[in-house]
């Protein structure tokens, strides 16, 4: 009955209604849309790095701290039996490692040099580009990333000389002749990175068939022997990404947070309102045998009500907007896309997951209920004989 | 006939005894002029850029090769910037941010203010007559000075620089260009020095200029402007704490 009251009461509130509906869909719109541009990069993100750089899990060398590049030179070890029949099957790809110095136009460049076999088919990287052809020369084909080739002012074809300490710490330089500029989504690839082919890097930095990173195609195919090394999920490699996205998402949380409190200041005044402008109608409520705490409950329904009729209008309104940017993506501005993040190079598809759904209305709904309970405390005190006369 | 023996019998023993120093004696004497237990030196580094010549000066003090300290005292954009090195640590203190870092990973392989040294040249100074095996190649004049010229392999594989090449001064056995290569060959540095003074009982040039060989640029300009030897110089001089007085 209480329900039946709250929903003709609204209806009965006309154009108050209408507007508080309003206002709390567009917040739930962005909310929504918001949410779903940040889950939908994180996604983005995972897959592209997954494809460019994790696999689907790697291992990594004991003594590697990805924040720490004085580890870098020292993190390597031969590869341990079962992981080299795995990559022998395709099922696994090595990458040594280096820190390492260029030259491009005479500048000095410190840069990340990086190993990978060139038949390997388990990361994106067109590492075909990097098959020595001439055994016997000097030059070593190297690949790098759009990025790089920018800040560097490098183009294909290019040669230039590399540098870098072998293993017991002797200096040796090759000249390398830049064979491609990839075009790669995920700038950990990129930036400050010459990749090189694996067993030529083993051999000048005097050491044999060893590794930093072991990437796996599947993740079902982790060894029980890893020796040197250790497993890093998927998830733990997206940490990092993912807390990037998360200060992103906070910021424009921030914004949700401040247009959520500013419609709940209206649907609060229209509470206020309602509660002194329908004081006879509580008197006579409470005059016919209804306690007070039913007509609290009757008042907060009544703003809870805003709230699911808002999530109404948002599946009306919202639905081709979402739809849309489920779709089609939405392109990230480009100052945005010069962060070293993954997953802004190609439009953000928008994910709308049903957890995350379900957490935005209820916190819309849980904040309502408690803007539309906060002004009845007035009830509480009223006198049943003073709200009938209109005195409270 | 006499008389021509008595002039060429001093001349052929002369050139026997010259001839009898070997490539190690050479580098040991060369050592022995470069290298003291401890210095103290003040001194500019001259770097040309592209677009401009900046000059440094500095203020050193050396135990050995492995523990030095060194103080910036100009321009004022440098001055109190510190360095201290022991043995295979490397920190720097920057008076604008009153930190002190230590210099590590990639960071080793930058150029210091610019110049063609990096922080790396600066933990690979070493006694060449412990490190490397030489071979006397033919000599040549350089700078118009006789020189002995020095091939030298490095002894272990731990060598920054597998192979140099030094021309030596015959008479007062000092390096007077050498030069630096990496594993594969490939010339990487190339040193020259000049305004070789006696100091004390030891010959030693003022002025090196270093240049990276890979990179462009004319190089950079290190003068000597006082120097001391074998001087006392207090322990704290080496200590952490020193970069922040």
């Amino acid at each position: 009955m209480i329900l039946k009251l709250a929903v003709r009461n609204i209806i009965g509130n006309g154009w108050r209604s209408l507007v508080n509906v309003l206002i709390l869909s567009i917040v739930l719109i962005g909310m929504v849309w918001m949410q779903g541009l940040f889950d939908g990069w994180s996604r983005t993100a995972r897959r592209q790095m997954q494809e460019w750089e994790f696999g689907d899990g790697h291992y990594e060398h004991k003594d590697f701290d990805k924040y720490d590049s004085f580890t870098w030179d020292k993190s390597n070890s031969k590869i341990p039996a079962e992981l080299q029949s795995l990559i022998e099957q395709g099922k696994a790809v090595p990458i040594l490692i280096s820190a390492g110095v260029i030259y491009p136009q005479g500048r000095l460049t410190p840069i990340t040099i990086k190993g990978i076999p060139h038949d390997q088919e388990i990361l994106e990287i067109p590492t075909e580009y990097l098959r020595v052809e001439d055994q016997t020369g000097i030059i070593l084909p190297a690949v790098i990333g759009t990025r790089m080739a920018r800040s560097t002012h490098l183009e294909e074809g290019d040669i230039l000389t590399m540098r870098w300490k072998d293993i017991h710490g002797a200096y040796n330089a090759y000249d390398i002749q830049i064979t491609k500029i990839m075009d790669t989504p995920v700038p950990p690839v990129d930036d400050s990175q010459v990749w090189v082919d694996f067993t030529h890097l083993n051999e000048a930095k005097a050491l044999q068939n060893s590794a930093t990173h072991i990437v796996l195609k599947d993740d079902s195919d982790i060894v029980k022997n890893e020796q040197d090394f250790r497993f890093i999920t998927i998830d733990e490699s997206m940490q990092g990404t993912d807390a990037l996205i998360d200060v992103k998402r906070l910021s424009g949380n921030l914004l949700f947070a401040l247009l959520l409190f500013l419609a709940m200041i209206a649907i609060f005044d229209t509470q206020i309102l309602a509660i002194f402008k329908r004081r006879r109608e509580i008197g006579t409520m409470i005059a016919l045998g209804m306690t007070k705490r039913q007509i609290v409950k009757l008042f907060t329904i009544e703003g809870c009500l805003y709230s699911v009729f808002a999530a109404v209008a948002t599946s009306i309104l919202g639905l081709p907007l979402f739809i849309y940017f489920g779709v089609s993506g939405y392109k990230i501005p480009q100052e945005m896309s010069n962060l070293s993040i993954a997953g802004t190079a190609e439009p953000i598809k928008c994910y709308y997951s049903p957890s995350m759904l379900l957490s935005t209305f209820i916190l819309v709904l849980l904040i309502t209920a408690l803007a539309s309970w906060m002004p009845t405390y007035r009830i509480a005190r009223m006198k049943a004989t003073d709200a009938l006369l209109g005195k409270v | 006939m006499k008389k021509i023996l008595y002039i060429i019998l001093p001349i052929l023993l002369f050139a026997g005894v010259a001839q009898a120093i070997t490539a190690a004696e050479i580098l040991a004497k060369v050592d022995e002029n470069m290298n003291a237990k401890t210095t103290k030196s003040t001194s500019r580094m001259i770097v040309e850029t592209r677009r401009a010549t900046r000059t440094m000066s500095t203020v050193s003090y050396a135990k050995g090769n492995d523990i030095a300290y060194t103080e910036y005292t100009a321009p004022a954009r440098e001055k109190g910037t510190k360095m201290l090195k022991i043995k295979d640590d490397l920190w720097l203190y920057d008076p604008s941010t009153d930190r002190v870092i230590q210099i590590s990973g990639n960071m080793l392989k930058q150029s210091v203010m610019g110049s063609d040294l990096s922080y790396e040249d600066f933990m690979d100074e070493v006694e060449l007559a412990k490190t490397y095996t030489a071979t006397l190649q033919e000599d040549t004049v350089y700078d118009e000075r006789s020189c002995y010229v020095l091939s030298l392999a490095a002894k272990t594989d731990n060598l920054a620089y597998s192979k140099r090449v030094i021309y030596v001064d015959k008479e007062r056995l000092v390096p007077l260009y050498q030069e630096l290569y990496a594993k594969s060959g490939k010339k990487l540095k190339t040193m020259r020095m000049s305004k070789v003074t006696k100091i004390n009982q030891r010959w030693y040039p003022l002025q090196v200029v270093f240049k990276d060989e890979l990179k462009s640029g004319n190089g950079t300009t290190m003068i000597v402007d006082e120097v001391s030897f074998d001087i006392k110089i207090p322990d704290h001089y080496f200590t952490k704490a020193m970069l922040r007085k």
